[in-house]
């Protein structure tokens, strides 16, 4: 299990991240989401004890991560810009976490060789964005740690591969309880494969749910209303627009409650459509002042 | 043998579910046969383990399966489960000739459609 406590963090008096708790629970998929500057990175790096914070606590499994190698040599992180030493081939550097990683499956390596197609005797930074990428996935997946922590990681990575790399983690996912912690802008691609969401903004945690919460939490509604009608009193709509009659309202509660609400005041027209992450993370952060605006420039 | 399609608006464990009980509705799963184990098919979709073990869940209280512990889940016997689905299309069934009703299509017209279909095979 990965655990924050009011984790606070700041660089050259810039607070990026404040009184930020996190909780991710063992073998869960946790999609870690929110607009650039909000602290995402700075949030892995503390879970992969690269930073010391401030102030709080930062543990794995009830341990704080900072300088303990036994936590650490269950964490891979790769992160969005990956480091490779000079010079140094695909073999080298496998055989240089080998030596950090008591765990690490040679067997596992040779078989993922078959999927990820590299050059293994090329210099790594002379491969491309996308095989860099590769060379770390198939590292940090032989090394078979109990959390993987992934920062942008599907960036730069073609559609075939994407879909490779997520199978595989999804495996694991269901056969070793790994926990895996992944932040994306790419959120069709979440809302597949986590079951846990956290949005942050401006360095805490604006929401923490499972997937299904999040979903069940929040609905879109096409009404038409008779003359002269208004809306229930006491509904939270988050966002409302109308095309001539039609209306569309984003309203806060479960699908079937709002429903029976609307259903009071008789709708001429009335249908409840599920939202997608994307919506979520839209109409969730428009609460908050950051919102996409109509911009002609 | 189940596909997920994004510009789906149903959450993906519904269409987990849905997929399957088609395939068994329609006999290409049979009785007793085996379903893919959770890890094989949540590697295949890249999907996460948990959204199939739900749609698992659900199956199985809706009768379509039956887990036996560490062994896997098979397709339970049809007979209950396909006359579940027969109860549920009917009632679709009427409630599309309500709203046909309400949207002014006479009685005559909506039987001719139907015959259209049953003539088809």
């Amino acid at each position: 299990m990965i655990e924050t406590r009011k984790l606070c963090k700041s660089f050259d008096g810039f607070r990026a991240l404040s009184e930020l708790d996190v909780k991710v629970p063992k073998g869960a998929v946790y999609g870690l989401v929110g607009p650039n500057g909000a602290g995402k990175t700075t949030l892995i790096r503390h879970l992969a004890g690269i930073y010391i914070p401030d102030s709080g606590e930062v543990l794995i499994d009830g341990q704080p991560v900072y300088e303990n190698t036994e936590v650490k040599s269950r964490i891979a992180y790769i992160p969005d810009d990956i480091f490779y030493y000079t010079q140094a081939t695909v073999t080298d550097m496998k055989n240089f976490y080998k030596g950090l990683y008591p765990a690490f499956d040679e067997e596992r390596f040779k078989k993922l060789g078959e999927i990820f197609g590299m050059e293994e005797t090329r210099p790594v930074r002379k491969l491309s964005k996308g095989m860099q990428k590769q060379a770390a996935f198939r590292i940090a997946i032989s090394c078979r740690p109990d959390v993987i922590l992934l920062d942008e990681p599907v960036d730069g990575l073609d559609p075939v591969m994407r879909r490779n790399v997520w199978g595989i983690l999804m495996s694991d996912v269901a056969e070793n309880g790994t926990t895996v912690l992944v932040s994306s802008h790419n959120l069709r691609e979440l809302e597949d494969v986590c079951d846990h969401v956290g949005i942050m903004e401006k360095g805490s945690m604006l929401i923490e749910r499972s997937l299904d919460e999040l979903q069940n939490n929040i609905v879109k509604l096409q009404l038409v209303l008779p003359d002269g009608t208004e809306l229930p009193e006491g509904l939270e709509i988050l966002g409302r627009s109308s095309t001539g009659k039609l209306e569309q309202i984003i309203v806060r509660g479960k699908a079937e409650e709002v429903e029976e609400r609307i259903a009071q005041i008789s709708p001429v027209y009335c249908e409840s459509i599920p939202l997608n992450l994307e919506e979520i993370f839209i109409y969730e952060l428009g609460g908050t002042g950051y919102e996409v605006r109509n911009i002609i420039v | 043998m189940i596909n997920i399609n994004y510009r789906d608006r149903r959450p993906i464990f519904e269409q987990v579910k849905d997929g399957f009980r088609n395939l068994i509705i329609s006999g290409v799963l049979k009785e007793g046969e085996r379903m893919p184990s959770v890890r094989d098919l949540a590697s295949q979709l890249a999907i996460n383990p948990n959204t199939i073990q739900r749609a698992y869940r659900e199956l199985e209280i809706d009768g379509y399966i039956c887990t036996v512990p560490g062994k896997g889940s098979f397709v339970s016997q049809r007979d209950e489960a396909a006359e579940k689905r027969r109860a549920e299309l009917r009632a679709k069934m009427s409630e599309i000739a309500r709203e046909l009703r309400h949207a002014g299509i006479g009685e005559e017209e909506l039987i001719t459609l139907i015959r259209k279909e049953y003539d088809h095979d």
